[in-house]
């Protein structure tokens, strides 16, 4: 039986490849999972998720999840629920960028320092929720 | 009529988060796609592909299609054959590097030299499979 | 028959409505009786990118054709919107406020931005191209700028 201690929450990032956007869902996850609330988050491949994969399944069938997505196609949104994942919260990193309209992240492969700010941001946000979630 | 450029080939990448692995495959078809191989190649989004992007999925149904995988789950190559059909050409991350397995600990995110240069070799190994492809093609 | 003209480059299908003008920078107008609808064509939006804010003039306000009417503020860009007609703006619409991925998803239908009561129509229209002359407009554009094309 799954104790206090060991419960996780999951954050899935879409990690799109065409746009700023996925590379910053990327980054905000990463900098949850391995800064922000390390040890009490976790992230698995999407395509994992979508491919069947039993071991991602499981874990994201019993484990709350957190959704990143860079842009309104919500395209992890739309695969976690897919496999009725225990999805808790959806972020899109468009909404994060609303409220921040000076910033304007151009680069996709290596993040510009515009789109390092928003992945951090992000993460923030991310991370508050982890924080509500576990309190559940 | 302009006379539009028709031959070109569909990368389509794991992104996995699980592994650094997953962040070259992404660096490299992103190199491929910004200086290797401007002109001769597309990017398919995984994630799209994967929630029933029309756009993604009619292309890579209908051009020649390499699927570049950080593991020997082979998420990219397993979706390519489910929802457009088999690619012209498989690599896979570990295979190039010896491992089997992913390495799950170290920086995933931020490549650190040696990273960035297996990044580097697996784009120019794409590079040549797009040619190659595009040869065949012909 | 598609009331479209389209093309496929690389993954993208790019639509020209054939019923609409269009300015060469991109915008469409749609007559109707007495007024005109304006928008953003499918390569527009395309090689803008994602759109996070719409801001228009308001509802009333009179534009000259040319003058800036508005912009789409997008994840990468600010794309200035110069009116295609001289006229005042009867309606905004009002949906992009909170959907403005509309421009993105529907460019030609729920995407609209505003509708203008017009004041020069005649002269104005020639100022615009039909959609077979935009079409080719923007295979050429296709040419030289594809790597703007954004993923949709």
């Amino acid at each position: 039986m799954k104790t206090t201690m060991q419960r996780k929450v999951i954050v899935i990032p879409c990690s799109g490849i065409g746009k700023a956007l996925g590379s910053i869902s990327r980054e905000a996850t990463y900098e949850v999972v391995e800064s922000l609330r390390k040890g009490v988050t976790e992230t698995t491949c999407l395509a994992l998720i979508t491919s069947g994969d039993e071991e991602t399944l499981q874990l994201v069938k019993t484990n709350k999840c957190i959704t990143v997505d860079g842009c309104p196609l919500q395209c992890a949104q739309k695969n976690v629920k897919l496999v009725d994942g225990e999805l808790a919260a959806s972020f899109r990193v468009v909404d994060t960028l609303k409220e921040n309209r000076r910033l304007k992240p151009k680069s996709v492969t290596f993040l510009d320092r515009d789109g390092q700010e928003l992945a951090s941001l992000l993460a923030k946000q991310v991370a508050e929720k982890v924080d509500e979630l576990l309190k559940e | 009529m302009v006379d539009l450029p028709e031959k070109k080939v569909g990368i389509i990448s794991c992104s996995g988060e699980a592994c650094v692995e997953g962040t070259i495959s992404r660096v490299a078809t992103r190199l491929v796609l910004e200086k290797l191989r401007t002109e001769k190649t597309v990017t398919i989004c995984l994630p799209l592909f994967l929630a029933g992007g029309k756009e993604e999925r009619a292309f890579a149904k209908c051009y020649p299609t390499i699927t570049v995988d950080g593991c020997d789950k082979l998420c990219a190559k397993i979706a390519t054959e489910r929802y457009s059909g088999k690619p012209a050409s498989s690599i896979v991350v570990t295979d190039l590097n010896g491992n089997k397995n992913c390495s799950t600990t170290g920086p995933k995110r931020k490549l650190d030299d040696q990273a960035m240069g297996l990044a580097e070799k697996v784009a120019e190994r794409i590079a040549q499979e797009v040619d190659e492809v595009l040869n065949h093609w012909k | 028959m598609s009331e479209y003209l389209q093309t496929v480059f690389d993954k993208f299908e790019l639509r020209v409505h054939k019923e609409y003008h269009y300015t060469e920078d991109g915008l469409w107008v749609k007559i109707e009786a007495s007024k005109v609808r304006v928008g953003v064509s499918d390569y527009l939006q395309r090689t803008g990118g994602d759109v996070a804010f719409v801001e228009v003039v308001k509802q009333g306000s009179t534009i000259e054709r040319q003058a800036e009417f508005g912009t789409l503020e997008t994840a990468k860009t600010t794309v200035s919107l110069p009116s295609p007609v001289s006229g005042t703006i009867e309606q905004v619409n009002g949906a992009l406020s909170e959907k403005p991925e509309l421009v993105n998803s529907d460019p030609y239908g729920e995407g609209w931005l505003v509708t203008l009561a017009p004041r020069n129509l005649e002269d104005d229209l020639k100022t615009l191209v039909n959609a077979d002359q935009y079409f080719e407009l923007m295979l050429k554009n296709l040419e030289t700028e594809h790597r703007k094309l954004e993923v949709r």
